[in-house]
């Protein structure tokens, strides 16, 4: 189907805004780069502190940043979604050191404060995607 | 800081304005979908609580 066509349904991409790999590799490096760069400016910077803030109180609480552990499989996923964070993840991991406390009051909430930072910016990654293929505003 | 109460809400203030922002454009309707998601959670929170009060606690899980 060509999009001159003239018995051809007309194809919901609107237009594209920015190139998408440039825009989904800066939405998952950084929270919120990707609706930045999309022009989405105001919303880039909401998305930025709520993945960031979301991320520090799971620190806080020296919940997981979990790695994948021998044996057993659910933590590749788990893995995964933490390092959907982007740039964070690593900086935490890799140059902060950073270690979750099991024995912490607050080791549950705070693993759960840290994967959902990561989830919530591989969401940010396929609305920046969603965008640059003109199916979203 | 370690109130679970107050980390519930705190979480559920973090995922209601992350999905109204992300699902809706206009202000009237992020408003909307924020507080269903937030008071849904908070109250479905609650509810669960409220629902679970009656059974025994059990020992503490042990430290793996």
């Amino acid at each position: 189907m060509t999009e001159s066509g003239s018995t051809s349904v007309p194809s919901p991409v609107v237009r594209s805004q920015g190139n998408a790999a440039v825009a989904v590799l800066s939405a998952w490096l950084v929270p919120g780069l990707g609706h930045i760069y999309l022009k989405r400016r105001l919303r880039g910077l909401a998305f930025f502190v709520l993945v960031i803030v979301s991320m520090l109180v799971g620190c806080s609480l020296e919940g997981n940043l979990y790695r994948v552990v021998p044996g057993q499989p659910l933590t590749i996923l788990a893995t995964l979604g933490s390092m959907g964070m982007g740039f964070p993840y690593f900086l935490l991991r890799y140059a902060l050191h950073y270690q979750g406390n099991i024995m912490g009051a607050g080791y549950e909430y705070g693993t759960a404060f840290l994967l959902t930072a990561g989830l919530m910016n591989l969401l940010l990654v396929l609305d920046a995607w969603d965008i640059v293929r003109g199916k979203k505003e | 800081m370690l109130s679970h109460f107050l980390l519930m809400v705190l979480y559920a203030l973090l995922v209601s304005l992350f999905f109204s922002l992300l699902w809706r454009r206009g202000r009237r309707e992020q408003i909307k979908l924020f507080l269903q998601i937030f008071l849904g959670m908070v109250g479905g929170g609650l509810l669960v609580a409220w629902l679970m009060y009656p059974f025994p606690s059990g020992p503490p899980a042990p430290i793996p």
